[in-house]
């Protein structure tokens, strides 16, 4: 702790040039009753070299996926990463500041933020975007009680949303706790055997003041129906799309076909995974929902010279200013991840992002391809269009073979059970612009090895 | 000047890729679906990418860049070693849906974090999945709300706050569906318990306070005021804001509160990142532990089968409390935060209470040294406390109410004036119940001549003519931003030619 501490061994006469004897006397105030009596049962302090040799041997006991041949995804994907991005992103002037309260000597961060906020709105094809929220789950659930803000006053089912039924539950279950307090009731949208959203359910959502779905979605499909939403529901529905922002390379821009409200997780853009966090959420909307969306917005100004400046904008909506009225209770955000992003997408360029997209397509459809010519293995949604996901039904149950490809150094995928419980031999297989043939071909050979056991063992 | 968008240079893209999988004739998607035109990027070579954002963190600052005494913010030293270890494979390239044994150090790491919390703040128990301080705040408060639903005393619809709380407290109650009952604090800052008594009653969920409070005064009645609340069957809410004052000098747990929220990018120094991540871990009472978002890692002895894979003889294992609120972060919460927090926390171990003390004496230092240099330079009567104490905590307050009226110069006047004398200034503005404030937190990594100079600086701003600090700042990148401009005339994104 020396180390961090420039005052040690000074105490004395910085306490002597207030008067003081002892530290204690600064801590007068601190009654008895609620002193502590003992030292912290805590170990003692390590140096650097100590800590970061602990770091590496905890750590290091993890497996990292880039050690195996993994097929997880299930929302957060491994794309690559250029260099550039993590060298920059530590540059002290961007890691250590905070939110530019004060825009004179934050123009940096803010500039860089404005610019996040129209790459943003450029990718998924609305005027206004935020300069992030926490993850896509929390994005999604500000979405919903956002959209009841604003539809509320005009809408025939009132305080009522309907999301996906595929929708994730660890997800659904941050939109209940997001929702529960303005007493948001949330009501449920079918889909077909074929994995696509049944219109007829989406027709009962229309008078309500939103809709909630993913795009691909979580069964890695993509809804070529889903363009028919907007005129389904109506003006005073918000259509809310959840995008995987790679996609977008290649899938239209859903503010292109009426979405109102796009949300997402940022992750696949700028940032590894890191076990689910810090990673960003995406919030960007149409004009209606301006002055009532969640989270930072950087506005365009001048300085008093008339130069061009930077400078929060609209922060009458935040809890600093609003308080109770607020339209959200977040302060501290994810800054420093959606800048990373902002530097993942400007070293792309448009037609990066596409090459990026069709690498993470083409994974998938070889993968898709060799992985159905499995006797015993079936593709059950065999005559959708995949983005970079897609479910196989397996010959046996999920568990069990996720086991034994581990065993041979495969993380096969995203056990479905865990978010539908009936669905306990389906596995959802990922596939990013790091997949190789090669592990396409390990995974393939595996699985088959696995079926034959099951044969074997019948 | 200019932006990302103006750059026109290489055709080409940042960064090459290799070849898809397949050509792409042999990929499709739904033709109602295919995208008609690409998004307006722009198209940068790798060298214009980095001048660019080399360029715009130029005019950025700081705590790299210079003293950063932002109250409440607790802008400390970020130690470098924990960057490096949050690029480690095992924490940047995990996955949360990986089995337990994928993640033993993980969770023991998680374990480790979650006690440490426990024993420094007094609560039975910990999650770390809120991802920064006011979703902490809403996390607790829910579990307090599903506390009460369960006890059948759903007549429980109010949460108190001071008046000097910050606005997230207000928030994050009102989004749980609470109505704010807001009470006034004495002059002196501190809690108004008559006024606490007045409004305590049946109806009373919870009541949310930070202590130090937001003038970095310690509440001495903390005890009273819990036992206010919690003689009418409400609970104590600590907002961890402050807690880099009081490490292993007091804790939560013994001033009477239920529940708290751990802002570890402030205590235990996780980059704040011009604005985020964060990280709001919370701790409760055995009583709410079991409404607590899962998981929580868990430690026990390794069967036989788990010996290979254990940690020092142990297994970690996650497991859901059982009548959790469910998630508020569809993950683990911040786990890069939590990784650094944890090599932070490590540097000091039982030693924590030396870096409070030290966060208290350089806070009471500096506001000496302030005093003593504006009374040297005769312009002493320009600033009072912003309360009246003996001793502050870990930051203090400061009104400049006397220059408004004496010379006409605001607190903002002098915030503008320290920026062109190379520092960030502190909080102008907050808490409302002083006028004119300046919240001022050094923290305990800065050492006794940066506060030395800035005292000096501090007292020559003050000698300087309204007309020239109204003028201020003059040497940044930019001068005084027009904000009322900026909401008048939305510009929110690059204004494309065809727009």
């Amino acid at each position: 702790m020396v180390d961090q501490l420039p005052n040690l061994g000074r105490e004395a006469e910085m306490l002597s040039a207030m008067g003081m004897k002892s530290i204690d006397e600064l801590f007068a105030d601190i009654p008895a009753e609620v002193r502590m009596d003992e030292p912290l049962p805590l170990p003692p302090p390590q140096s650097e070299e100590e800590i970061i040799s602990d770091a590496r041997r905890l750590l290091g006991s993890n497996v990292a996926l880039g050690e195996r041949v993994s097929f997880l995804g299930a929302g957060l994907y491994r794309n690559y990463v250029p260099a550039a991005v993590f060298q920059l992103v530590t540059r002290g002037e961007f890691l250590t500041a905070y939110t530019p309260y004060q825009p004179e000597v934050s123009q940096g961060m803010l500039q860089a933020m404005w610019e996040f906020q129209t790459l943003i709105s450029e990718l998924v094809g609305l005027p206004i975007a935020n300069l992030s929220l926490y993850d896509g789950s929390t994005a999604a659930a500000e979405a919903l009680t956002c959209c009841v803000r604003v539809h509320n006053r005009k809408a025939t089912q009132k305080d009522t949303v309907y999301v996906s039924e595929l929708t994730p539950p660890d997800r659904l279950s941050v939109m209940q706790n997001y929702c529960q307090g303005a007493e948001i009731e949330i009501k449920m949208l079918r889909h077909t055997d074929d994995g696509r959203l049944d219109l007829t359910s989406v027709e009962a959502a229309s008078g309500s003041c939103g809709v909630y779905i993913e795009q691909p979605n979580p069964l890695g499909i993509l809804d070529g129906g889903i363009t028919e939403l907007k005129s389904i529901l109506g003006e005073n529905t918000a259509l809310i799309v959840a995008v995987q922002p790679v996609s977008l390379g290649l899938v239209e821009a859903p503010g292109h076909y009426g979405a109102d409200i796009v949300v997402g997780e940022g992750q696949p853009l700028g940032s590894p995974i890191t076990a689910g966090g810090p990673i960003y959420g995406i919030f960007a909307c149409s004009k209606p929902y301006l002055r009532l969306m969640p989270g930072r917005i950087v506005g365009r100004s001048i300085d008093v010279d008339g130069k061009v400046a930077y400078c929060l904008t609209l922060s009458t909506r935040e809890q600093h200013i609003r308080r109770h009225r607020a339209t959200s209770n977040i302060c501290t955000n994810e800054t420093l991840i959606a800048l990373m992003g902002a530097m993942h997408m400007s070293l792309l360029g448009p037609e990066g992002l596409e090459a990026l997209a069709v690498r993470n397509l083409a994974a998938s459809t070889l993968a898709k391809e060799k992985l159905r010519e499995i006797d015993g293995i079936k593709i059950p949604h065999a005559d959708s269009h995949h983005f970079n996901e897609f479910v196989i039904e397996l010959p046996g149950s999920t568990d069990e073979c996720l086991s034994y490809l581990d065993g041979v150094g495969v993380v096969g995928g995203f056990n479905l059970s865990a978010w539908y419980p009936e669905r306990t031999n389906w596995l959802l297989v990922t596939c990013t612009d790091q997949t190789t043939v090669k592990e396409i071909h390990t995974l393939t050979t595996e699985l088959e090895n696995w079926v034959h056991t099951l044969e074997v063992s019948a | 000047m200019s932006n990302l968008f103006e750059h026109n240079g290489a055709e080409g893209q940042g960064y090459s890729q290799p070849k898809p999988l397949l050509p792409e004739s042999s990929i499709s998607i739904p033709p109602s679906l295919v995208r008609k035109n690409l998004p307006r990027w722009p198209r940068l070579s790798e060298p214009e990418m980095v001048r660019h954002y080399t360029w715009m963190s130029k005019r950025n600052f700081g705590i790299d860049t210079g003293f950063y005494p932002l109250g409440s913010c607790t802008m400390k030293h970020n130690p470098r070693v924990n960057e490096v270890i949050a690029q480690i494979p095992g924490i940047a390239d995990i996955h949360p849906h990986q089995p337990e044994h994928h993640l033993q150090g993980l969770l023991a790491i998680y374990h480790e974090m979650q006690y440490m919390l426990e024993v420094c703040s007094g609560m039975d128990q910990v999650t770390l999945q809120p991802v920064a301080g006011a979703q902490g705040e809403f996390t607790a408060v829910r579990c307090v709300q599903e506390y009460f639903r369960q006890r059948g005393e759903s007549q429980r619809t109010k949460v108190i706050v001071p008046d000097s709380a910050h606005g997230t407290n207000p928030a994050s109650a009102a989004m749980c569906g609470f109505e704010i009952v807001e009470i006034p604090s004495k002059d002196d800052g501190r809690i108004d318990l008559d006024a606490l008594r007045a409004v305590a009653d049946e109806t009373i969920a919870v009541m949310m306070i930070t202590n130090p409070n937001t003038l970095g005064l310690f509440e001495e009645e903390i005890l009273e005021a819990s036992s206010i609340v919690h003689n009418v069957g409400g609970q104590m809410y600590y907002d961890g804001a402050n807690f880099n004052a009081i490490l292993g000098i007091t804790s939560p747990g013994l001033m009477g509160f239920d529940a708290v929220h751990f802002n570890l990018h402030k205590t235990f120094s996780q980059p704040h990142g011009g604005g985020g991540p964060g990280s709001g871990p919370i701790g409760v009472k055995q009583h709410l532990a079991e409404f607590l978002p899962g998981p929580l890692a868990m430690q026990r002895a390794p069967e036989a089968d788990e010996m290979e894979n254990a940690i020092d003889g142990k297994w970690y294992s996650w497991y859901q409390p059982k009548h959790s609120i469910g998630k508020v972060q569809q993950w683990h919460g911040n786990a890069g935060a939590v990784i650094r927090c944890w090599a932070y926390y490590r540097r000091y171990g039982r030693g924590l209470k030396t870096m409070s003390e030290h966060a208290v004496l350089n806070a009471n230092y500096l506001r000496h040294a302030i005093h003593k240099a504006t009374k040297e330079a005769g312009v002493d009567s320009m600033l009072t406390d912003g309360a009246e104490a003996v001793v502050a905590k870990h930051e203090f307050t400061l009104s400049l109410a006397p220059a408004k009226e004496s010379h006409g110069i605001s607190a903002m006047d002098v915030a503008k004036g320290l920026l062109d004398r190379g520092y960030m200034a502190p909080t102008v503005y907050f808490p409302l119940v002083v006028p004119e404030c300046m919240m001022v937190e050094p923290t305990e990594t800065e050492s006794k001549d940066t506060l030395d100079t800035f005292a000096k600086h501090f007292a020559e701003v003050l000698q300087v003519d309204a007309e020239t600090l109204h003028a201020a700042p003059i040497t940044t990148p930019v001068r005084r931003v027009d904000e009322v401009y900026a909401a008048r005339n939305l510009c929110l994104r690059h204004p494309y030619d065809d727009e």
